[in-house]
């Protein structure tokens, strides 16, 4: 019969290959060039792996790395379980009770984001000194100081995890607020307690959602290079950052990269492997209000401490402290070059943004466009920069740049051209590398936006004899602007805060808020680092208060 | 006018297919419905037609140009194909003028065309509200007029009525098609309530699990079904299997099947009032008041159970039901 013969040929090798050709358009080849340019710095990571080691490669394996890979477990192992403690306790005391000051305290938490970790670093050495605000504090109240020594690898999982909590904090609270109220009032109906709704119900319920967090937080610590320098723990990055600038030997720090990049990996296979083995999140969102009970006396202090715990610890304390250094430090920090700095970091950050917002956008709609549904996969790939930290994009990007750079002198040369370098150590190198660092920032809330808009919605501009770009400008993009802008604003606060990469990157007469400050603190001058900090914490702080309100509209 | 030839669609690389081997010609100016339960590939089949969806195999034509096939493909804007679709996908941040406007481009007199389509649909004084400011009906008119608007050669209606209650279904079902008589468009119409098919519908596609089963006038599908399934959804209809072949006495040929629709089913208080050729008697189980009508559950002697409907309200505990050869409908079996 015929239809048998349809069966077996529709999808025949032959068939395949002219639906493939059929089926290929121009925005499949962009998709993938695109992915290509987002992949390039690792690619060249993997390519360079090739040409062996370097020199000091053995002495490295020998006596450092069992130090880096000993000292980042522990960072991962410690940090871990801080910020669970501290994130999902908040969390879960927010949205399943009203207490004082609930309403400003959920947004407080969120705060302790807009401090990078190496700048918390530097307010808590300040804090923990012989001459620091605590022994202070101790010799007005005629105590003898007692010296909590922080400046070690226990101290850096604690600043770590006090400023990187609210990733944890952020996504198990969405988790508490929309999808687990019906679940809560079952749970209520059924006569259980709330503790034993909480560990029964809630926490294997949320562990997707928490281990989600939880592997963001990791990332930024196997990003951290600011803090583990100033508390002088070796680690990856700390190792990376020795071996290109002390060492002078570039293929060591590729390898050091490469180690890192398969460390990284098996965690996100980890968070991979813990949301497969749980997959009972319910899509749907529960509109009924929650009901949160109101504790008295006592129990309602316990749990205002408990939530104002890390909003103190993260957020209070370092900006108190970097507050009384800027008074003391004001008058000689505070200059023209400090005004220029500013702006420079200004310009970089919001120049990057969009940047970076563009080729979220491109990756998007080229992938939707395409209409090879392999394709929508392989973008993904591009997204990948997020979990690759800081310094190996930077690595990745430097050395393919130096080579490009030889060969354009050396061409240019026989022309008599002196070109000196033209993208290595220019702001195309650190435009770029930011791109690629953050595409996922910008990536993440423009795909759920677009998500939300119905395909019948761009579909029926098609049928109406409109092209996918005309589509785009007058359909797509006026409903998702909101999403759009948020991602411009969170990748601008990430690239001010960002350190390693910049470090590595930055051209010689251009300087952040971010280098100025980490400059500083290298030079023993961190009271003057305060000044650029709080710089940064107060244009980072802003928009975080916006977008979260932004959030709680929604 | 519109040509499908052996055309199919998978989702999943060959191992279910959502369209299998379908083909069908629609003469122009025709109204053509297609109905299908959820799942049997209706809406598969007009986003193919509309290019919205790349066949796996076979091709479509309008008039003598292919479409879409393995080799060829014409984007959906190309073609001229006006299609609604079930949630109307109204472009909420433009107003009904603007939605209407949209996809007129390349008209001369574009703003009196979409006033004109406003006027034809019954809102020309809504044109400057927003989508969320009208009811359902009103917003599935708007998108037939945004659909009519650049003169497509087909017309698509993808489940059109589906989103409204039953009363304001009939009176815009009827609105709707009288607006689109007017226009003189061919007309593609999604369905899966046969009523909404039968009253507007020149011939009828019965679509079941990616396959055409039958595709005819309606009168046709009614008196003459392909399969048991298509008669069964334009009318209850008794599967008359070997049981019920017995407890009748009435032999039926072996590699075909039967069916009665229950409306030609015989109820008589004696066998002699019962004028039919094959009768039997039946225990009353359940009696259920439905409006003017009785339904009727009954227990035949060999224990088959069948329901039939009366309008007799005095009916005995033990009563005899019948039928004629001519009324029953035969198949290839299945």
């Amino acid at each position: 019969m015929q239809q048998g013969g349809n069966r077996n040929d529709a999808f025949s090798l032959k068939t395949r290959i002219k639906r493939l050709k059929r089926d290929s358009n121009k925005w499949s080849v962009f998709t993938l060039a695109i992915v290509f340019f987002l992949a390039l710095p690792i690619i060249f990571i993997g390519v360079e792996l090739f040409s062996g080691p370097g020199e000091t490669w053995g002495h490295i394996v020998e006596y450092l790395l069992p130090d880096y890979i000993l000292n980042s477990l522990y960072l991962v192992f410690f940090c871990s379980i801080l910020v669970l403690v501290f994130g999902v306790s908040s969390a879960w005391f927010v949205s399943r009770f009203d207490f004082m000051f609930r309403k400003q305290m959920e947004w407080l938490l969120i705060l302790p984001l807009a401090i990078p970790s190496y700048i918390v670093g530097y307010a808590y050495a300040g804090i923990f000194d012989y001459g620091g605000s605590m022994a202070l504090i101790f010799r007005q109240l005629g105590l003898e100081f007692i010296r909590i020594d922080i400046m070690n690898r226990a101290g850096l999982a604690f600043v770590l995890s006090i400023s990187l909590f609210p990733y944890v904090y952020v996504s198990a609270r969405a988790f508490f607020l929309n999808q687990a109220n019906n679940l809560l009032e079952a749970s209520k109906m059924l006569g259980v307690s709330e503790l034993k709704t909480f560990f029964k119900l809630m926490l294997p319920l949320a562990r997707p959602a928490i281990v989600a967090g939880l592997v963001l937080v990791l990332m930024e610590v196997l990003n951290d290079y600011g803090a583990a320098k100033y508390y002088g723990v070796n680690t990856f990055t700390t190792g990376i950052f020795r071996s290109w600038f002390s060492l002078e030997e570039p293929q060591t720090a590729v390898y050091l990269s490469a180690l890192l990049i398969i460390f990284i990996f098996a965690l996100i296979l980890f968070e991979k492997w813990q949301v497969r083995k749980i997959k009972f999140t319910s899509s749907k969102t529960n509109n009924t209000q929650i009901q949160r009970k109101e504790p008295r006396g006592g129990l309602q202090w316990l749990i205002f401490s408990i939530v104002f715990l890390p909003i103190l610890l993260g957020f209070l304390l370092p900006v108190a402290q970097l507050l009384y250094w800027a008074v003391i430090t004001a008058s000689t920090v505070f200059d023209m070059e400090f005004i220029i700095i500013s702006l420079q970091s200004f310009a970089i950050a919001i120049a990057s943004s969009l940047i970076t917002v563009f080729f979220a956008l491109l990756l998007i709609y080229f992938s939707k466009w395409s209409t090879l549904s392999s394709i929508k996969n392989i973008s993904r790939i591009g997204v990948l920069g997020y979990a690759i930290p800081g310094a190996v994009i930077a690595i990745g990007i430097m050395i393919p740049t130096l080579a490009l750079d030889k060969w354009l002198i050396t061409m240019l040369g026989k022309f008599g051209i002196d070109s000196g370098l033209i993208i290595n150590g220019t702001l195309l190198a650190l435009l770029y590398a930011y791109a690629v660092r953050f595409l996922a920032v910008a990536y993440n809330p423009i795909d759920s936006t677009a998500l939300k808009v119905d395909n019948s919605i761009p579909d029926s501009s098609k049928v109406l004899g409109v092209g996918n770009l005309k589509t785009f400008f007058k359909i797509e993009f006026p409903l998702i602007k909101t999403g759009v802008f948020s991602a411009v604003i969170l990748v601008f606060i990430d690239v001010m805060k960002e350190l390693p990469l910049t470090l590595i990157l930055k051209p010689y007469h251009i300087d952040t808020l971010a280098v100025k400050a980490f400059e500083y603190a290298s030079d023993e001058m961190v009271m003057e680092a305060s000044i650029p900090s709080l710089f940064i914490i107060f244009t980072a702080m802003i928009p975080v208060i916006f977008l979260n309100k932004l959030l709680i509209k929604k | 006018m519109l040509t499908i030839n052996s055309l199919s669609k998978s989702f999943d690389k060959g191992r279910n297919y959502a369209i299998e081997n379908v083909s069908f010609t629609l003469k122009a100016g025709q109204v053509c419905a297609i109905v299908g339960e959820s799942g049997s590939g209706k809406t598969t089949l007009v986003r193919l037609i509309a290019g919205l969806e790349r066949p796996d195999h076979g091709s479509i034509a309008m008039g003598d140009k292919i479409i879409a096939s393995l080799d060829k493909f014409v984007q959906p804007e190309k073609r001229k194909i006006g299609l609604v679709f079930q949630e109307y996908a109204l472009f909420p941040h433009l107003t009904i003028f603007e939605n209407v406007l949209y996809g007129l481009s390349k008209m001369k007199d574009k703003k009196s065309r979409a006033q004109e389509m406003l006027d034809l649909v019954g809102l020309s004084e809504m044109g400057q509200r927003y989508p969320h400011q009208l009811s359902g009906g009103q917003q599935q008119r708007v998108a037939l007029a945004r659909a009519l608007a650049p003169e497509p050669s087909l017309l698509i209606l993808d489940e059109p009525f589906s989103n409204l209650d039953t009363m304001l279904r009939t009176q815009l079902r009827n609105e709707v098609f009288d607006i689109i008589k007017k226009t003189g468009v061919t007309v593609l119409f999604v369905t899966h309530d046969t009523q909404d098919a039968l009253s507007v519908a020149d011939e009828i596609l019965i679509l079941q699990n990616g396959k055409v089963i039958q595709k005819d006038v309606a009168t046709n599908l009614y008196v003459k079904p392909n399969t048991l399934y298509v008669a069964s959804l334009f009318g209850s209809t008794v599967h008359i299997n070997k049981n019920l072949q017995n407890a009748f006495r009435c032999p039926l040929k072996e590699t075909c099947c039967h069916a009665i629709r229950n409306d030609k089913i015989i109820v008589s208080p004696s066998s002699a009032e019962a004028d039919c050729e094959y009768l039997t008697t039946a225990q009353v189980i359940k009696k259920i008041q439905l409006g003017d009508s009785i339904q009727l559950v009954l227990k035949l002697e060999s224990g088959e159970q069948l329901t039939v409907m009366t309008q007799d309200k005095n009916i005995a505990d033990t009563i005899y039901i019948g039928f004629n050869s001519k009324d029953i409908l035969e198949f290839e079996q299945e």
